[in-house]
């Protein structure tokens, strides 16, 4: 639910009270998300199957997909930066889906998580452009003409700077929009009206979690692709 | 699961996600114009000319990136419609042989 709207009593504020830490809820329901993934994740550790079943299977076809989709995408150097993209997808999701449990809060919902986000996906694609480049990265900046190339280094810049702004900003107005909306209705009809913006928002979280895996991919590549 | 068909993100998925992120560039690039012109101004005290100079590179620069983005998916749209096993071929058969019948 919406933290802001006359103080909603989450889980958090609750589990906060008890442990005396005076953390803000989005910490709260960040952790959630990570216990939530090490515990798939250990569990499927320890009991791999060559023949998938149940959460194998689940997991195997998002991840064989996504790796296809960016392979597809960005070329066979793809498979080294997948995992980044991979986990920043899943974790996303699965922050987005926690606020649809009643009582709960997406940790997408607060600004300060996407901007954590968002800036480690700047620094990592410039990262990977710098290793593979050298200093030769540096005509990523410059465009094709040579007497053009101070006014495209400050148009790149800007254009550079907006990514991570644009990043942030699209995943917190769009999942704490849907928060509020879930709450509004709450309010208005109790179960009824929520029930159907259920369908609705899962399809907008996912969507969401999808663009900002997305996003990355395209910034990815074009820090691996040839300066043209 | 309902968003991965045939193990891969479904087409829906794709094209919203592409179409959802056009009309966020144009604003936010804008904005970083603005705010770099206006920290240079107060940096360098000449008030109010590099933060128009950067407003207007702002604005020039979002609507740059927007049509990148917009080459990017027709080029991608290109890519698909001539992709293998689609397309006119069948079509045209199809017609020719409903002709014949007639």
């Amino acid at each position: 639910m919406a933290a802001g709207l006359a103080h909603p009593l989450t889980y958090s504020v609750i589990l906060d009270q008890q442990l005396g830490l005076h953390l803000p809820p989005h910490v709260y329901y960040m952790w959630l998300a990570m216990i939530i993934l090490f515990s798939c994740g250990f569990i499927l550790r320890g009991r791999l199957q060559l023949v998938p079943g149940g959460l194998q299977n689940l997991f195997e076809t998002v991840i064989g997909g996504l790796e296809d989709f960016v392979v597809l995408n960005i070329g066979e150097e793809g498979r080294k930066v997948f995992p980044f993209l991979c986990a920043m997808f899943i974790f996303i999701l699965v922050m987005n889906y926690i606020g649809l449990i009643p009582g709960c809060d997406a940790a997408t919902a607060n600004v300060n998580t996407n901007a954590a986000m968002a800036l480690s996906v700047f620094v990592y694609y410039n990262f990977i452009g710098i290793k593979k480049w050298g200093f030769g990265y540096i005509k990523h900046f410059m465009g094709p003409v040579i007497f053009l190339a101070p006014l495209m280094l400050i148009l790149e810049i800007v254009s550079h700077l907006a990514r991570p702004l644009s990043l942030t900003l699209r995943l917190f107005g769009n999942i704490r929009g849907e928060e509020i909306v879930l709450v509004l209705l709450f309010i208005l009809a109790p179960v009824l009206g929520t029930l159907p913006m259920y369908f609705l928002f899962i399809l907008g979280k996912t969507i969401q979690a999808f663009i900002f895996f997305m996003l990355t991919m395209i910034y990815l590549k074009g820090s691996l692709e040839h300066a043209h | 699961m309902f968003f991965f068909k045939r193990d891969k993100p479904s087409e829906a998925l794709v094209l919203f996600g592409n179409v959802a992120t056009i009309g966020m560039q144009l604003v936010v690039a804008t904005f970083i114009g603005l705010a770099m012109g206006y920290y240079l101004d107060e940096w360098l005290g000449t008030q109010p000319w590099l933060l128009i100079i950067f407003l207007l590179l702002g604005i020039i620069t979002g609507f740059r990136d927007v049509y990148r983005e917009a080459m990017r998916l027709q080029r991608g749209a290109d890519a698909q419609s001539s992709g293998p096993g689609s397309g006119p071929d069948g079509d045209d058969a199809k017609g020719g042989s409903g002709r014949q019948g007639k």
